[in-house]
């Protein structure tokens, strides 16, 4: 029998498996892992930074259509339609996805203590990514779109992302199986369950919408099942993940309750895969389905209170650090969104609810303080945390990462609450018999207009922080630099800034 | 159909069983035993408890 030291001792370059730890066992230092990373991960960062460019200018022009139709009008493969699903595709397939297998792998390599393996293997599942979501997003723009909503990439692209999505399981799995520290910590539960849901999740839903379709109203299910489940089983898990990590490391105390963050995860995967039907309030569905699917999304209060209850906690006596810390900034953002999105979500999910606002903006709210107030800002702030690790630099603009905190928190708040109160008004209206359908829409132009101004907040914030990460990579790429120590250490005042 | 049927047998079977022989390995490897083992496992002697690790706004960078 092999023991699992020598298999390692025999992957790994040099002394990678030195240090002692809580076990007492071998344990890879923190720098070697870090730097194992360096490629893997940045190329998913980078990578993942250029799509959500690209789906930030095309939020705009959806944006500006709704309320000035006229605009770019003469494209033919710029119509609203067009550009509405690659805005979708671009930052949820492009940029969340690829960010979040980057915050992953270092993660698992960081808790499983142990450099990076297999690197050939995570890097041709990243050319595959890209790729397939090049090929997919422009097969939306030449009006390929299977109009199936989140599954909307060509049938031609969808293997290539399929591949990379396996590939991605099968690396984390090796990481997890040649892991140096026995004892897991729960983002581990959460990153390990994640990377296997999903390829799951997305090779069904293809099989059963694209592939091999079933009947009728079933593509609904399927389809609603699918793209829920997408929110609550990879990116939800992924964002919680980071924030179990990332907040005690930062404030250097451990999480308030560690009983309490395995309850969470557990009751995630209990209630979350049931959810889905709740979109179909009033459809032609069995009406158990819809009923089951409403009781689960109560009974998500378990886990989502439960993790509100250990963030807060752990975060009692420390806020004060909200200050000095761009990564805890945006990790507390994102973990008060998440509960917020999900006591909504919960709300929404109820039929008297569900009747006013499902076919209304309050929707599009919903699921923006979802997937940018919570997982998007927890993705900014675990980027802000490894970047200078990786790279061994520190971030060369503090004022470039203010203008990203701020642009994007006051954009973000901007979108999410007026167009959530909006939303409630278009449904009541919508409701309403007496009222003409031209009525709701001209109520909408206003809100629609400041919709627009939150996404210059939103993009301003983008340009700024890819403006930091390439400055950050020219200092990489400077012939020698002294190693900074400050954000290593956390010793503020000891700063090396020499050459 | 014998694909989708494939399917729904993996969603129906596989899966819940892949979580019940997921918590039974975790009951018995002792993952649930040690709370306050597990908590300190983003922290080691480089990184202990009680060292703040990301401290870089506030005034004394440029």
């Amino acid at each position: 029998m092999i023991n699992q030291s020598q298999t390692l001792r025999a992957l790994l370059p040099g002394d990678a498996l030195t240090g002692g730890g809580i076990d007492g066992g071998n344990k890879a230092a923190l720098a070697e892992i870090d730097a194992s990373c360096r490629v893997p991960v940045l190329f998913f960062f980078l990578s993942g930074l250029a799509w959500l460019l690209a789906g930030t200018v095309l939020a705009l022009v959806a944006s500006i259509k709704l309320h000035t139709p006229g605009f770019l009008a003469g494209w033919e493969w710029l119509t609203f339609s067009n550009v509405r699903t690659a805005h979708l595709n671009t930052v949820i397939y492009g940029f969340a996805s690829q960010i979040s297998v980057g915050v992953t792998i270092w993660l698992m390599c960081r808790l499983c203590r142990i450099p990076l393996v297999a690197p050939g293997l995570i890097t041709v599942a990243n050319l595959f990514y890209n790729l397939g979501v090049t090929v997919g997003v422009g097969g939306i723009l030449l009006g390929d779109s299977t109009a199936i909503e989140w599954l909307e990439m060509p049938r031609y692209a969808t293997p290539i992302l399929f591949i990379s999505y396996a590939l991605i399981a099968v690396w984390t799995l090796v990481t997890f199986r040649l892991r140096a520290e026995r004892h897991l910590y729960v983002s581990q539960w959460y990153l390990l369950a994640a990377v296997l849901w999903f390829p799951w999740l997305y090779g069904t839903a293809q099989v059963m919408l694209l592939i091999e379709p079933v009947r009728g109203v079933v593509q609904a299910a399927v389809n609603w099942w699918f793209a829920h489940n997408v929110l609550g089983l990879w990116f939800t898990p992924i964002g919680l993940a980071s924030i179990y990590y990332f907040i005690p490391k930062v404030i250097g105390r451990p999480i308030h309750s560690y009983y309490l963050s395995v309850l969470g995860f557990w009751s995630l995967a209990l209630f979350y895969n049931w959810n889905g039907m709740h979109h179909l309030v009033g459809g032609p569905l069995p009406a158990w389905m819809i009923t089951v699917s409403i009781v689960a999304s109560v009974m998500m209060l378990i886990p989502v209170i439960t993790v509100a209850i250990n963030h807060h906690f752990t975060m009692v006596g420390h806020f004060g650090k909200l200050k000095y810390s761009p990564t805890l900034r945006f990790m507390v953002f994102g973990a008060v969104s998440y509960t917020l999105a999900s006591l909504q979500g919960v709300a929404s999910a109820v039929r008297s609810v569900s009747e006013v606002t499902h076919f209304t903006h309050h929707t599009i709210a919903h699921a923006h303080l979802g997937m940018y107030a919570f997982f998007t800002m927890v993705m900014f702030g675990a980027m802000y945390y490894i970047l200078p690790r990786i790279t061994q630099r520190e971030w060369p603009s503090t004022g470039l990462i203010s203008l990203h905190f701020w642009g994007v928190a006051l954009g973000i708040v901007l979108y999410v609450v007026p167009m959530s109160i909006m939303g409630f008004i278009q449904g009541t209206m919508l409701n309403d018999a007496a009222v003409r359908f031209l009525d709701v829409v001209q109520f909408t132009l206003p809100w629609l207009k400041l919709r627009t101004l939150a996404g210059l907040l939103l993009a301003a914030g983008h340009v700024a922080f890819v403006l930091n990460v390439g400055w950050l990579l020219v200092r990489m790429f400077e012939p020698y630099r002294k190693p900074v120590v400050r954000i290593l250490t956390g010793e503020a005042e000891t700063v090396a800034a020499g050459k | 159909m014998s694909v989708i049927a494939f399917i729904l047998l993996g969603s129906v079977v596989l899966l819940p069983a892949a979580g019940l022989l997921a918590l039974r390995w975790a009951t018995s490897t002792g993952q649930f035993r040690c709370p306050d083992k597990a908590a300190l496992l983003p922290f080691d002697e480089v990184e202990p408890v009680g060292l703040e690790t990301d401290r870089i706004l506030g005034g004394n960078r440029r």
